[in-house]
C-alpha cells in the first residue's frame, strides 16, 4: 500500500516540483571522506547535457548500515556506479579505507573489500546457484587472473559457497539453475554472491525490489543480520520506506545528484527539506 | 537409477560418471569411429576418419573460444594455417643447422608453429578482445584474410602461392603406401589414423581439464555475463586473451595432422571459407557441450562426404536389392540440405544444436523409462 503511494508522490515530485526554494546546504558529511571506511569526495558524474551526480560527498563509518534515499533519477545508481568503477566519474574521487581508489578497475575492487549487489538481478544465469556462489568464491581466493589450469573447479570454493548459500537460506535451491529460481530468491542469490567476494564494505541496490512484503521483511532482517555477524558496512539504496527506517543507522537522502540531507531516521523524517523533496505527503503514513 | 537426483544431497559432488564421462566419451568416439564410418556399407574409406577426428579438434579449439568464452572468431583458419604452413615449410627447405626432410626439423617445425600461434594469440587477443563482440568478429576475419593474401604472394618462394606445398614436406617418420599413411618410429609401424587418435586423445583431453579447472569456469562467467564477473573481480580482459591463446594453439595442432593428413599445405585451408564453415560446425552441433564440436565436425563431413558419394539409395544393401532409388539429382544439392538443417537448428535452439537434441532426447527416453517402470 506504502508503496504504490510513495511511487506517485515521487514521480509527482519529480515531474512537477522543484520544490524548496532555499539554497541546497552544503552538507558537511559527518566523517571526513578520507578517513572514513568508505569516502566519497566532491563527486560529479555528467551524462552528456545531464548532471547524474553533483559535486557529491559522503563519509561512511565502519561497521555503520546506511541508506541512500531519494526519488527516481536523484542518481543513487550512478553513484554506486562510480564508487564500484563501473563508471568513472566525471570529477572527483573515491577513499577505501583511507587510500584513494578512483582510478582503479573495476575488477580490482573486490579484491580490496567492496562488493555490490545490482539493482537488475545479474547472475550467471546457465549455471546452478551454488556454481554461481562458487565462482565468486574462487575469483575472490584466487584473485582477478589466475592460469589455474590443473585441478577441477571442483576442489575450489565449494565449501565455502555451501555455507554462504546457508546463511542466506538457499540450500534448498543450491542444484537449482540461477535462471529457473523465482525472482525474490534471484535477489537474495545476488546478495550471496557479493557476501562470497569477503567485503568489509557491501553496497545493495535495492536488495527487496519486487519482493512480497514477508520476503522484503525477511531480507531486511537478513541485511542487518550479516551486518552484525560480519561486521560489515553496508550501503543500501533502498525505496521501501519502512525497511529504511527500521535498519539503517543513518539515511542519506540524494535529490538531483545532490546530497540534502544525512541523519538518523528519526530526524530525517522530520526534515523540512527532506519532506518537501521526497517524502511529500507521506509524512501522516510513517 | 530412478533415485540419482533424490538420494543426492544438495550440492553434493557429482558421481564418478558424471564427472568423468567426457574422457570416456572420447575414447569410445576414438575406438568406435573408423570400423563404423568406414565400413562398405558407409563411406568405404580409411582417409574419412582420421579427417574427421582433425576437424573434430580443430572446431573444439575453436569453441574454447565461442561456445565456452562467448567470442565468436570469423577467422580461425588462421590459427589452423599456421600449423599446416609452419611445418611443411621448415621440412621442404629445411633452416640452419636443421636439413631438409629430417624428423627433427619436423618436430622443431611443430613445436615452433604453437609457439608462434601461442605468441600471436596472445597479441591479435591483447589488441582487439576490448573492442566488443561485433569488432571482434570483424578483426579476426580481417587479420586471417591478410595471412591468407599474404601467403597467397608466396613471398620468397616460401608458401607456394596458390598451388600450395604439394612435395617433400613430410617428415621421414612418414610412410606412404598407395594412399594409406603410417608413422614408421622406432622400428615400429603405426597406422596413421592410430596415430591421430592419439594426438586427439591428448589434445581433446588437454581442452576438457582446461575447461573443467577453475580457469575454464571463469571462461564460462565471462561469457555467461561480463559485466557481473567484473563486478565480482574477474579480470575479463585477461581471460579472454588467454582463451584466444589457447584456442588458437590447439586448432594449430589439428592442423599439423592435417598437413601430414593432405601430404603437403593447400591453401583453402586458410581461406575465408573455411573460417566460416567452422562457426557453422560448432553452432551445429551445439556450442554449449563439450561434445557439440565434435558432433557438429562429425555431421558435417559425413553428410558432405555420404551424400556426394551415395548417388543411389539401395535397400537392402546386398546381393539382391528390392529398391533403388536414384538420388543423384537431389544429392547434387548437399549443401543446401546442410544448410536447411543449420537454419533449423539455429530458428530452434541456437545453442543446444544436435547434441543438445540428443540429450533432450536421451534425458526424455530416462523419464519415460522411469515412469514406466514405476
Amino acid at each position: 500500500m506504502s508503496h504504490a503511494n510513495e511511487t506517485d508522490e515521487v514521480g509527482h515530485a519529480k515531474s512537477t516540483d522543484r520544490g524548496h526554494d532555499q539554497e541546497p546546504s552544503p552538507i558537511e558529511p559527518a566523517v571526513a571522506p578520507s578517513s572514513a571506511v568508505l569516502g566519497v569526495h566532491e563527486m560529479t558524474r555528467t551524462f552528456g547535457e545531464v548532471l547524474a551526480v553533483d559535486t557529491l560527498s559522503l563519509g561512511i563509518e565502519a561497521g555503520e548500515l546506511r541508506a541512500v534515499i531519494g526519488p527516481n533519477g536523484a542518481g543513487k545508481t550512478t553513484l554506486f556506479n562510480c564508487i564500484m568503477g563501473a563508471l568513472n566519474p566525471t570529477e572527483g574521487s573515491v577513499y577505501l579505507n583511507g587510500s584513494e581508489i578512483t582510478g582503479d578497475a573495476e575488477e580490482q575492487r573486490p579484491h580490496k573489500g567492496m562488493a555490490r549487489s545490482f539493482q537488475s538481478n545479474q547472475l550467471f544465469a546457465d549455471q546452478t546457484v551454488l556454481e554461481n556462489i562458487r565462482l565468486v568464491v574462487q575469483t575472490a581466493r584466487q584473485g582477478a587472473f589466475s592460469m589455474d589450469l590443473f585441478r577441477s573447479h571442483y576442489s575450489v570454493g565449494r565449501e565455502r559457497a555451501i555455507e554462504i548459500a546457508d546463511d542466506v537460506g538457499l540450500t534448498a535451491d543450491l542444484d537449482a539453475e540461477a535462471k529457473n529460481l523465482p525472482h525474490g530468491e534471484q535477489r537474495r542469490l545476488g546478495i550471496a554472491m557479493a557476501l562470497a567476494t569477503d567485503p568489509d564494505v557491501l553496497l545493495l541496490d535495492e536488495p527487496t525490489s519486487g519482493m512480497s512484503p514477508a520476503a522484503t521483511a525477511e531480507t531486511a532482517s537478513l541485511i542487518k543480520e550479516v551486518r552484525d555477524d560480519r561486521g560489515l558496512t553496508v550501503v543500501l539504496i533502498e525505496h521501501d520506506m519502512d525497511v529504511v527506517l527500521s535498519i539503517s543507522d543513518r539515511i542519506t537522502v540524494l535529490n538531483r545528484g545532490e546530497v540534502i540531507a544525512t541523519d538518523s531516521p528519526d530526524a530525517i523524517q522530520g526534515n523540512q527539506a527532506v519532506q518537501d523533496a521526497y517524502l511529500g505527503g507521506m509524512r501522516e503514513e510513517i | 537409477m530412478s533415485g540419482e537426483s533424490t538420494d543426492r544431497a544438495t550440492g553434493g559432488l557429482p558421481s564418478m560418471f558424471e564427472r568423468y564421462k567426457i574422457p570416456l566419451g572420447l575414447v569410445v568416439l576414438v575406438v568406435a569411429l573408423r570400423p563404423l564410418i568406414t565400413s562398405e556399407m558407409v563411406l568405404g574409406y580409411n582417409a574419412i576418419a582420421s579427417k574427421m577426428l582433425i576437424m573434430m579438434l580443430f572446431v573444439a579449439g575453436f569453441n574454447l573460444l565461442f561456445g565456452y568464452t562467448g567470442l565468436l572468431s570469423f577467422g580461425h583458419a588462421m590459427f589452423l594455417g599456421f600449423g599446416i604452413y609452419i611445418p611443411a615449410i621448415l621440412v621442404l627447405n629445411g633452416a640452419w643447422v636443421l636439413p631438409a626432410g629430417g624428423n627433427i626439423t619436423f618436430l622443431v617445425g611443430v613445436i615452433l608453429a604453437l609457439a608462434a600461434v601461442a605468441v600471436y594469440g596472445y597479441l591479435l587477443g591483447t589488441l582487439i578482445v576490448g573492442m566488443g563482440e561485433i569488432y571482434f568478429a570483424l578483426l579476426t576475419l580481417a587479420f586471417s584474410q591478410a595471412i591468407y593474401f599474404i601467403v597467397l604472394r608466396n613471398p620468397g618462394e616460401l608458401t607456394g602461392g596458390s598451388n600450395g606445398l604439394t612435395q617433400g614436406t613430410l617428415p621421414d617418420f612418414v610412410e606412404q603406401t598407395r594412399g594409406e599413411i603410417a608413422i614408421e618410429a622406432f622400428g615400429l609401424s603405426l597406422d596413421w589414423y592410430w596415430a591421430v587418435a592419439v594426438v586427439f586423445l591428448l589434445g581433446m583431453l588437454a581442452l576438457w581439464q582446461i575447461v573443467r579447472s577453475p580457469f575454464g569456469r571463469s571462461l564460462v562467467a565471462v561469457s555467461e555475463n561480463e559485466q557481473l564477473a567484473r563486478a565480482m573481480g574477474v579480470d575479463t580482459t585477461s581471460y579472454k586473451i588467454w582463451s584466444v591463446t589457447f584456442s588458437g594453439v590447439f586448432s594449430a595442432l589439428a592442423g599439423v595432422l592435417l598437413m601430414i593428413q593432405n601430404s603437403g599445405a593447400a591453401i583453402e585451408n586458410l581461406s575465408v571459407f573455411t573460417s566460416g564453415d567452422t562457426v557453422l560446425m560448432a553452432v551445429l552441433g551445439g556450442v554449449n557441450y563439450f561434445f557439440g564440436p565434435v558432433v557438429g565436425a562429425f555431421s558435417w563431413l559425413f553428410v558432405e562426404d555420404f551424400l556426394t558419394n551415395f548417388e543411389l539409395w539401395q535397400f537392402p544393401l546386398s546381393e539382391v536389392t528390392f529398391v533403388t532409388v536414384d538420388l543423384s539429382d537431389i544429392l547434387v544439392y548437399w549443401q543446401f540440405l546442410l544448410g536447411a538443417l543449420f537454419v533449423v537448428v539455429v530458428l530452434t535452439a541456437p545453442e543446444e544444436g544436435i547434441w543438445g537434441y540428443i540429450r533432450s532426447v536421451a534425458s526424455w527416453l530416462r523419464k519415460r523409462m522411469q515412469q514406466v517402470r514405476a
